[in-house]
């Protein structure tokens, strides 16, 4: 796995923190302990040499015994005396014995060299001792150091700069980890505004003024890219716009101009009739597509401008339902299928709704033609792909919302495609059934953006029947009864 | 049935497309390809609806809407590219009493304009005069006046929406009926509308607007008023 940058920083202070503190507590506990060594050496090396003088002295004189001799020499509360003469070792304290002091110093001390040894003995006590050979008497003194107390001294020492080694090394990591989080807020508020960004708010900029100096082309650049993305974005929602507004003007003068015609239809000959009904038809999808497309360039540009209106729910889906089953492709009062009266897709006139009794007189806000279209968008959906809708149903949905669910009879829809039918322009599997090619393929990513501009939703699963089902989700305002019962309820301002 | 309309248009084919259209429902049209020539044409052809295109070059359609609105009480519409802009509602303030969204069905604008010139409702059924305030409504003479003898100038919609209100005293009437009844829309009419005729009239009816005391609004429901 790779580290992320901060971790990686923290890596590198805490290490560096570890080494430096290695270095620094190592170089210490070594001078240290080499500068008190020596110290210590060397001052047992002379009183060694002092002693063995006296030593000598008294053997010369050989007045006083082993013990006595011994016993007389000023060896120090932390020191023995050890003296080997006629082949045999007199020690000064009973507590200690010739064979501790190791057998190389003997040997050099017995050959007739003065030596010396630090080293540990069996019970890990860390002594230092001094062979001096006496050759005038044939003698050879020792004289042996205990160096617990300096032994001791070093061990703290060493204690604490194993303890100020880790607490640097803490501390190397704690400034690694702040100095990663410094470094790397200028990179999070990139991310986020490149978050905000992505998410449709592109009037999100850095900020310019109070920007590090170190980071100042970044945050130049950034703002410099973003205002370029936006100019694009606007552009393009602009052209879109300007195309949708230009196809306005022509598509007026001919919906105005085909009216004419049609009222004088009867007096064509019917060659001229029939052209005149293709005319018609495709004239009125084509009028749908540019709303269509202009509709989504407004969503675009954020310029949708929406008034809710406070509405009963059963009677807005119900009005909504009849009024957009006119408004249909194939339903359409005036095309030829309504005309011939056979009434399009098999179906004899709007699909009946049946309102749960709980949600009665719930109210929602709502923009009442948006909402119309998007009842006729679903209808016309069911109607091209699902075999036509079988069942609308009004009920109570979750956290105060209510739900209006449009049933088809077609196969149903993957789960797969749930979320990707509300994309623009999205041909699914079912593409291949388009039939005679109505639509636009915004239908759908219309309805979801008709209801996300009257804060609700859209969303598709099973119907009990295996069918589609669409289900629209809008929030509820009030629960009232309806006003029309209430008429005493009044109050005077807006 | 019959008026003249006066349409102000810059696009000269919607313009032809639109009087063959306007002239085959049975009205008799003239036409402005701008603001300023449709303020001159106003006053020589009186027609009985204008219809008015919000983007005009040189003078937009909101000013001649004004312009048109300082000396006539004529049933102004406007027609607009897009229905959900602000477009709508500054239209309306600016004195128009309807709009149509482009591409309009002809069929459509004629019923639009057959609703703005029909009568309020018969004559039998018309309300008597009604006094609030220092107001006097005369419906039958097609009168507000101030109690002092000065007429208050309404548009013909302000005044029949007044009427409306009028007719039940203290009853809540909702944005739905007012629609219905005033502008001839069904369930889909926008409530706009309304609210807007409504500021406008509070502004001419009410001491101050800010704070009506006869034409009240009743939250959710609609509009009453009270005498």
């Amino acid at each position: 796995m790779r580290l992320g940058i901060g971790a990686r920083i923290t890596a590198v202070f805490g290490l560096g923190a570890l080494l430096l503190s290695i270095l620094l507590g190592g170089l210490s506990y070594f001078t240290v302990r080499h500068f008190l060594l020596a110290g210590r050496e060397s001052a047992a090396q002379h009183q060694a040499f002092n002693n063995a003088v006296l030593v000598r002295t008294q053997l010369q004189l050989g007045t006083t015994g082993y013990v006595t001799l011994l016993t007389n020499i000023d060896a120090g509360s932390d020191a023995h005396s050890v003296l080997y003469h006629g082949a045999k070792y007199y020690v000064s304290s009973l507590s200690e014995n010739a064979s501790s002091i190791p057998l190389q110093l003997r040997r050099d001390a017995l050959a007739g060299t003065a030596a010396t040894q630090t080293y540990r003995t069996g019970q890990g006590t860390a002594e230092f001792a001094v062979g001096v050979p006496i050759p005038s008497v044939r003698a050879v003194y020792f004289e042996v150091f205990d160096l617990s107390d300096l032994d001791h001294t070093l061990r703290v020492l060493g204690l604490t700069l194993l303890v100020a080694g880790v607490v640097t090394t803490v501390l190397g990591v704690a400034l690694g980890r702040f100095a990663s989080v410094r470094l790397l807020r200028p990179l999070a508020d990139v991310s986020r505004a490149a978050g905000a960004i992505a998410g449709g708010e592109l009037d999100t900029r850095l900020a310019e003024d109070d920007a590090d100096p170190d980071l100042e082309g970044l945050t130049l650049s950034f703002n410099a890219m973003v205002d370029q993305l936006q100019e694009r974005i606007e552009r393009e929602a602009r052209f879109n716009s300007d195309v949708s507004h230009e196809l306005r003007s022509p598509l007026t003068t001919l919906a105005a101009s085909l009216e004419v015609l049609e009222a004088d239809r009867d007096e064509l000959p019917p060659r001229s009739q029939r052209a005149l009904q293709l005319l018609s038809d495709d004239l009125h999808r084509f009028q749908r597509m540019v709303g269509d497309l202009l509709e989504m360039s407004r969503a675009d540009a954020g310029s949708v401008d929406v008034f809710l209106e406070e509405v009963d729910v059963s009677e807005l889906v119900q009005r909504s339902v009849e009024a957009g089953f006119g408004h249909m492709d194939g339903h359409r009062s005036g095309s030829a299928a309504a005309r011939n009266g056979s009434a399009g897709n098999g179906a004899g006139g709007p699909p009946g709704v049946r309102i749960d009794p709980a949600v009665r007189s719930w109210r929602v806000g709502v923009d009442k033609r948006r909402f119309e279209r998007v009842m006729v968008n679903l209808m016309e959906n069911a109607d091209h792909y699902g075999g036509g809708v079988t069942e609308i149903l009004v009920e109570p949905g979750a956290d105060g919302h209510v739900e209006v669910a449009v049933d088809d009879a077609g196969p149903g829809i993957d789960p797969m495609e749930r979320l990707k039918i509300f994309e623009r322009f999205y041909r699914g599997s079912a593409a291949g059934r388009r039939g005679t090619g109505t639509g636009t393929g915004l239908g759908l990513a219309l309805v979801a953006e008709h209801m996300h501009v009257m804060q609700g939703d859209v969303r598709v699963e099973s119907s009990p029947a295996g069918g589609a089902r669409f289900v629209l989700t809008l929030p509820v305002l009030s629960e009232a009864e309806d006003p029309a019962d209430e008429p005493s309820r009044a109050g005077g301002l807006e | 049935m019959s008026g003249r309309i006066l349409v102000v248009e810059d696009d000269e084919r919607i313009r032809s497309s639109m009087r063959l259209a306007l002239e085959g429902e049975g009205y008799e049209v003239r036409d402005a390809a701008s603001g300023e020539e449709g303020l001159d044409l106003f006053v020589e052809a009186a027609p009985d609806v204008a219809l008015i295109d919000l983007m005009l070059p040189g003078m937009d359609g909101f000013e001649c809407c004004r312009a048109l609105r300082r000396s006539s009480a004529v049933p102004i519409i406007i027609v607009t590219a897009r229905s959900d802009t602000h477009d709508v509602v500054a239209g309306l303030e600016a004195g128009a009493d309807d709009y149509v969204t482009k591409p309009f069905v002809a069929k459509e604008l004629a019923a639009r304009i057959r609703a703005l010139l029909r009568r309020a409702r018969p004559a039998e059924e018309e309300p008597g005069a009604l006094t609030f305030g220092d107001l006097q409504l005369l419906p039958e003479q097609g009168a507000l006046r101030r109690l002092n003898g000065d007429d208050v100038h309404c548009t013909r919609t302000e005044f029949r929406l007044l009427c409306e209100l009028a007719a039940s005293p203290n009853k809540v009437l909702s944005r739905e009926q007012l629609l219905d009844r005033v502008w001839g829309y069904d369930y889909f009419g926008d409530g706009r509308l309304v609210d807007v005729h409504i500021r406008r009239l509070r502004t001419k009816v009410e001491a101050d607007p800010a704070v009506p005391q006869h034409i009240l609004t009743v939250r959710g429901m609609g509009y009453k008023l009270v005498p």
